[in-house]
């Protein structure tokens, strides 16, 4: 499979603090590659990185194979961006927005690729109603309608769901994984855990390193269970880190349990874990 | 390039009629600090200085500031709400986007020039002939333009508008004491030159004290032009895409 982002070894500071410290990755063309962590991780240094509007200190960034500093200008029609701001102009109408970035592409037939794109993400009824009067969901699919105009191979969303309700974000989603099907690359940042769900791979990203890149399932498996088992009335305890093989060799054939208690870790736990590990290491 | 200049002036002029408080202030301002000239002129029995010479290059400097003030804040704004790194990854050029703004403004320039050379004329009746009304409309004008590219050019060395609003004074103060338009530049220490060429506002006062005086004017033109260009350069040269 082609590997649409390449970062090997990527540094970035500002004045003495380190936004990203020689972090790697890979994000293979198709995917939905999910960069996790909290805020000041480096998620959005990150993607200003990929789309050239910040430059990386040190380190080797590809993305569509150009380099996104020295070869910005070839690699940015191919490129759909969401900033963590909306980065809209309030006073004007939705369509205004959208037609005003898609202008600069040149795009053959603007108008109908703005209705088509607000139609997809279900605006067409208030294309032209000002900005400012829409709710934050609305206003985000604004924003992302305004970096899909131009139909980009890689679309480079940073914290698309922050401030959104469930509902939406769901429905978000949704259409991210439409946009997979039409064969467009998505890196997406967020600190909300539970979206790493949504994501073919994930980064746990924190002090601007990748702690962990994996799978959703592969990052789980990453945790333990706490399992209590009850003999006799009496309660014992064990920690495993894969109870699906440790239980039956625990049990044996015959056993005298009369109920059994799993508690897995969620990704919040592991990628906690993750952190102790790496600060312990540190230390 | 022409396209996408199109498209910023297009979308700054949407911007623009859209919020209609802005357009209203922008337009009634300075017609309100020139009444207040105007009253106190009338009620000052021998003022300090003529009103003849004094009230064009101080309607003149009005149109200056605010336009100098207004373009600076609104580019900052573009910066801090990141539109302007939006524009920049949606592929617009630095020079279309300068040249866009400008182009806009213009319009509102344009209306604003006029709406003070004839407030100027009806409260002040400066008894110019039609020749030097025009010409006098050509200077307030071309400053106005002047002042916004100036004012782009400052907010590129800011990253916010509380950054912005100490660099304001860095250039009216200068405008207002060392552009000659209340004592002649010749009158002061020769360093004070070095900073009045600095300001629009130096240029300007010499072409209106020409037209005043009922001299020639193409050459303190020119010089007003030359000046805009070099701060049209420099306001492209210096819009940086990062904060």
């Amino acid at each position: 499979m082609t590997e649409t982002v390449v970062v090997e070894k990527v540094s970035k500071s500002y004045g003495h603090v380190k936004a990203l410290n020689g972090l790697s990755l890979h994000v293979q063309e198709g995917e939905i590659f999910g960069l996790l962590g909290a805020n000041g991780a480096g998620k959005t240094t990150l993607i200003k990185i990929f789309v050239g509007a910040l430059k990386a200190d040190v380190g080797n960034v590809r993305v569509l194979g150009l380099d996104p500093e020295k070869q910005k200008f070839d690699l940015r029609p191919r490129v759909g961006y969401m900033p963590q701001q909306l980065a809209l102009y309030d006073d004007l109408s939705a369509r205004e927005n959208v037609q005003f970035f898609g202008t600069a592409r040149q795009i053959p037939n603007l108008k109908k690729r703005v209705d088509e794109v607000l139609d997809f993400l279900a605006l067409g009824d208030r294309a032209g109603d000002p900005v400012y009067g829409f709710s934050g969901g609305m206003k985000q699919r604004v924003s992302l309608a305004c970096a899909l105009v131009h139909q980009p191979k890689l679309l480079l969303l940073d914290e698309p769901t922050t401030g959104v309700d469930p509902k939406l974000r769901e429905s978000l989603w949704s259409h991210f994984h439409d946009l997979t099907q039409q064969g467009v690359t998505i890196v997406v940042s967020t600190h909300q855990m539970d979206e790493a769900f949504h994501c073919n791979r994930v980064a746990v990203m924190r002090g601007g390193v990748a702690l962990a890149t994996d799978t959703p399932r592969g990052l789980m498996a990453r945790g333990h269970a706490k399992v209590t088992l009850w003999r006799d009335g009496q309660a014992e305890t064990h920690q495993m880190t894969n109870y699906r093989d440790e239980l039956p060799q625990l049990l044996g054939v015959q056993d005298s349990v009369s109920k059994i208690e799993v508690e897995e870790d969620t990704l919040e736990n592991v990628v906690l874990n993750l952190i102790a590990v790496k600060e312990v290491n540190h230390a | 390039m022409l396209n996408q200049v199109f498209a910023v002036a297009g979308r700054v002029l949407r911007q623009l009629v859209h919020d209609r408080r802005f357009l209203a202030l922008s337009l009634i301002v300075p017609v309100l600090l020139i009444y207040i000239m105007a009253v106190f002129f009338e009620a000052v029995d021998n003022p300090i200085f003529s009103a003849d010479d004094f009230i064009p290059p101080v309607g003149a400097f009005l149109v200056h500031f605010l336009t100098y003030v207004l373009s600076a804040i609104v580019l900052v704004r573009e910066r801090t709400q990141q539109t302007m790194t939006r524009m920049f990854v949606s592929g617009y050029r630095r020079g279309s986007i300068i040249m866009g703004y400008v182009l806009a403004y213009t319009v509102l320039a344009t209306l604003q020039s006029l709406i003070v050379i004839i407030e100027l004329q009806v409260l002040f009746d400066l008894g110019f002939t039609t020749l030097r009304f025009f010409q006098m409309y050509l200077v307030i004008w071309m400053l106005a333009i002047i002042s916004i590219a100036l004012g782009i050019f400052v907010s590129n060395f800011a990253r916010n508008e509380g950054q912005v609003l100490p660099m304001m004074p860095l250039i009216l103060v200068p405008s207002i004491f060392f552009s000659g338009m209340i004592v002649a530049v010749d009158k002061m220490p020769a360093w004070v030159g070095w900073f009045s060429f600095l300001t629009p506002m130096y240029y300007a006062n010499n072409v209106i004290g020409a037209i005043i005086a009922d001299d020639t004017v193409t050459m303190l033109l020119v010089w007003l032009l030359v000046y805009g260009a070099v701060v049209m350069s420099l306001a492209v040269l210096t819009l940086r895409e990062q904060n």
